[in-house]
């Protein structure tokens, strides 16, 4: 698999695709992770997530979420099984610690172009498609709340060359900039309908920096993780390993 | 963060404003903590953050509530707080407490 680490950021080139993401903590370690994950030849999850709390505790409760993620990859990679197995395993470990966890997965078949989308309670990833930008429907419950899992079930998307997925964290929307006035869904879509033809480290980049100017002087509460998504298609670049 | 208590026959009305996060999650888990009363309301009109130790603190007290056979209520929840709240599935939490207190 084609990936390449930056700092914080990490960059991702197989499977037909492009994915840049990063995450960038407000003071200390943070919760928040975003990951890809080979499953075979032609599939790929992508996930972002967080662990409820701050500091050294989210982190190695992170730490563990991302480990069993891998595994229930591992034992089964039918992206609903994934998280409610996850939840099973993973639920029991948060609960004992008064936690909770959010996480979007995606699953790309990068053969049949098609993405598969699971959301235990995170923001849901916008699709930009033709320059329209559509916000996913797929929901459900955090991880660790509820013994069961509880949501929407598997949202399924087919996806052309050229267009985009972006999945974030709270941290980037509840941002604050005059006035306590907040980042907001609106201003991120409006963002990501102008990043159309845009590469997807480039759409990253552009959003983060539209952040900035949003937020330039006032201090965040939340840490902020971002990840684009981009079908490149490119002939030769559909294998991983 | 501040709270104001206010009591009412078998009922306390605890009213926050300001910012519920990590750094002060316990004054308030405390205060709810501290109530005999059988129902508990915890008024959210005044608040204008609550991070996710906030969100897992007030579950938290309402199963323990539940489990008591007592109710811990939360009232008057900002619109864009409510929606944050619902990303999470906390209203779906809420109506599988109320059927089932063990869930």
């Amino acid at each position: 698999m084609g990936e390449v680490i930056t700092g914080n950021g990490k960059i991702l080139r197989a499977y037909g695709l492009e994915v840049s993401g990063c995450s960038l903590p407000a003071e200390q370690v943070g919760g928040d992770f975003f990951e890809f994950i080979s499953c075979d030849e032609r599939t790929v999850f992508t996930v972002i997530g967080d662990v409820m709390g701050k500091g050294f505790h989210a982190a190695r409760l992170m730490e563990t979420i991302r480990h069993m993620l891998r595994e229930c990859i591992r034992i089964n990679p039918h992206p609903l099984e994934v998280v409610r197995r996850l939840n099973r395993v993973g639920g029991d470990e948060l609960r004992k610690c008064g936690a909770f966890a959010t996480l979007c997965l995606l699953c790309y078949d990068g053969i049949a172009g098609r993405l598969t989308c699971v959301n235990a309670g995170h923001h849901p990833p916008l699709l930009l498609s033709d320059g329209k930008v559509k916000v996913a429907r797929c929901r459900g419950v955090a991880l660790g709340l509820l013994e069961d899992y509880l949501g929407s079930g598997e949202e399924e998307f087919f996806l052309a060359d050229g267009d985009a997925v972006v999945l974030y964290t709270d941290g980037l929307v509840e941002a604050c900039g005059p006035g306590e006035q907040r980042y907001g869904q609106e201003r991120l879509k409006e963002i990501v309908r102008l990043q159309n033809g845009a590469d997807a480290d480039r759409m990253r980049q552009n959003i983060l920096s539209d952040l900035e100017t949003f937020t330039r002087g006032f201090s965040q509460k939340d840490d902020v993780t971002l990840v684009v998504m981009k079908v490149t298609g490119k002939a030769g670049e559909r294998g991983g390993n | 963060m501040e709270i104001r208590v206010q009591q009412k026959e078998g009922m306390a009305i605890l009213e926050v404003e300001g910012e519920l996060d990590f750094s002060n999650v316990e004054q308030l888990q405390q205060e709810i903590q501290r109530r005999t009363e059988e129902v508990v309301e915890i008024d959210l009109q005044g608040l204008r953050f609550i991070d996710s130790s906030g969100v897992g603190m007030l579950l938290s007290q309402v199963r323990h509530l539940y489990k008591q056979g007592r109710t811990l209520r939360i009232v008057r929840i900002p619109d864009f707080i409510r929606e944050d709240l619902d990303v999470i599935g906390f209203f779906q939490v809420l109506e599988a407490l109320k059927t089932n207190p063990n869930a």
